[in-house]
């Protein structure tokens, strides 16, 4: 596993492409955010600039990038190469995936550090700890089940467009206008439970308990997405 | 050496959707020999050698590679090396880094440089894959699958793309490996490669396997030709012969050395001239073309 996330690191940094729209886009988007914190924190709060930027790296950074680059491997057969050695299925997915969750890990830390330091610290880092984290498992499931229906790198620019811009839009509806209306749809649609949820986690003022029953929609959707990915996972392009 | 079969096939059948690609089908490979999988175009031996390898799963049937399941890579894998028919490898890698991986993948150990210098790629390490030729892709291809030195090699169209040279030394490595044991399991559209070095053939034809045995027991069954052209005013031949499309007379025999001896015999009688005279025994082609007939 480790062989191949090695492998996936230095072809991320061989191709300027994938480094600018996994790494580079994500970021100065998220910075641009937190440089004009003062007009978001007045729309929604800071709390929903922490969750707008956590979507961004999660979606840009982490998801798109996964599906491409599994549409990728899929397309000139370095899939079934891997598969013609002695490493699982598991392992597999793992070494591919692992470069790309954990650059979004690091951009994540060092973005919501900063956001922290200019804005001060969150009201609760555990609990925000725990709402990054879910969403990163959504999004990894929904890059797998997605790359099941991606045939090429090209085509993952059209197919990760609903959710990229799905999650993005349910994080903006939910943080700016709240859960007190129509608060079981935004809380079921993808993301928005943990956009709340990360807004507790930041702004504070809501009870540990109830924020964690939040965590239960973005864990059925990681269950769902694997359920969709086990079902739509090719290892071999279409003939 | 343990006589067990390394490869055992038995009543194999492999269906995409309506299409029944592979049916029945049971063959073994011995260790130590080099079996060629051959046949007509869309015959199966590809679907088939999928599932040998443990890409795919069959609608029923069994196989085992050295006793167990083709699909228990932990188990299998380590112990075979295989050489895809399309290479499969990332563009983005240099050569020495994806022999490198998929070496480690195999869980054998060697030394890339020595693998890499055996298929002739020692000054193409630095190059990114996308920087070879097809050629060298294969080589490539054949690298990863000998890295380690597995007991069974499967090498899918190990030649296709190569020049003679290439050719000629990925030969000179697969006989090294048998020397030390190892089994082949081959495919290959050039006829000649399977005739010179299979130990046994599998010849299948529409899913099935047509025909099975040595080079010697497929093309015994058909007779050996002579063929050559004679002058205008030539007397009658000693032989029962015809005519082919390009207006030679063509003697087909299963007696090809006692026929041989009496058309020559014959022409030297009567000052003949034999004018492009060729004989030889039954040719691998031969058999194909008498699949289809």
């Amino acid at each position: 596993m480790l062989s191949i996330a090695t492998g996936e690191l230095i072809q991320i940094f061989r191709n300027r492409l994938v480094l600018i729209t996994s790494l580079i886009i994500p970021v100065v988007v998220s910075a641009f955010f937190i440089r004009q914190h003062e007009t978001y924190a007045a729309l929604g709060s800071l709390g929903y600039i922490a969750a707008i930027v956590m979507f961004t790296i999660t979606a840009f950074g982490l998801y798109a990038t996964a599906v491409t680059t599994l549409a990728s491997r899929r397309q000139n057969l370095f899939l079934k190469r891997l598969r013609s050695t002695a490493e699982g299925d598991a392992g597999i997915l793992a070494g591919l995936l692992l470069p790309v969750l954990v650059l979004a890990v690091v951009q994540l830390t060092v973005i919501l550090t900063v956001l922290a330091v200019v804005t001060g610290a969150p009201a609760n880092v555990a609990l925000l700890v725990v709402a990054v984290l879910a969403t990163l498992a959504m999004m990894v499931g929904l890059a797998l089940a997605t790359a099941g229906l991606t045939n090429s790198p090209e085509h993952a620019q059209v197919t990760t467009l609903p959710v990229t811009l799905g999650v993005i839009a349910v994080a903006t509806w939910v943080g700016i206008s709240g859960t007190e209306n129509l608060a079981w749809l935004k809380r079921l649609l993808p993301g928005g439970a943990a956009t709340e949820l990360t807004m507790n986690a930041w702004n504070g003022g809501v009870a540990v308990t109830d924020s964690l029953l939040l965590l239960a929609p973005t864990l059925g959707w990681v269950v769902v997405a694997v359920a969709l990915a086990t079902r739509l996972f090719r290892w071999e392009p279409r003939r | 050496m343990s006589t067990t079969p390394v490869i055992e096939v038995d009543r194999l059948n492999l269906t995409y959707g309506d299409f029944h690609a592979v049916k029945d089908l049971s063959f073994e490979v011995r260790p130590g020999e080099l079996y060629a999988l051959l046949g007509t175009n869309g015959a199966g031996k590809t679907s088939t050698l999928e599932v040998v390898e443990g890409h795919r799963r069959p609608a029923s049937g069994t196989v085992r590679v050295f006793g167990h399941s083709p699909r228990d890579r932990r188990v299998v894998r380590p112990r075979m090396g295989v050489m895809l028919q399309e290479s499969g490898f990332s563009p983005d890698l240099t050569v020495r880094e994806s022999v490198r991986l998929v070496g480690r993948l195999t869980r054998r150990s060697d030394d890339v440089d020595r693998v890499l210098d055996l298929v002739d790629l020692t000054g193409r390490a630095g190059r990114k894959v996308s920087q070879l030729s097809g050629g060298e892709k294969r080589r490539l291809d054949f690298a990863t699958a000998v890295y380690g030195t597995p007991e069974l090699i499967f090498l899918d169209e190990p030649t296709t793309g190569l020049d003679i040279q290439s050719r000629d030394a990925v030969w000179a490595t697969v006989d090294r490996l048998r020397e030390n044991g190892a089994t082949i399991v081959l495919t290959t559209h050039y006829l000649e490669e399977a005739q010179q070095r299979a130990d046994r053939i599998g010849l299948m034809h529409q899913g099935t396997l047509h025909r099975e045995g040595t080079v010697a027991e497929l093309t015994r069954t058909l007779p050996a030709v002579i063929r050559f052209s004679l002058p205008v005013g030539a007397p009658a031949l000693p032989l029962r012969a015809v005519p082919d499309a390009e207006g030679k007379v063509v003697v087909e025999t299963f007696g090809l050395q006692h026929d041989l001896h009496v058309l020559l015999r014959w022409a030297q009688d009567h000052a003949v001239e034999l004018q492009g005279l060729e004989a030889g025994p039954t040719r691998l082609d031969d058999v194909f073309r008498a699949i289809s007939n």
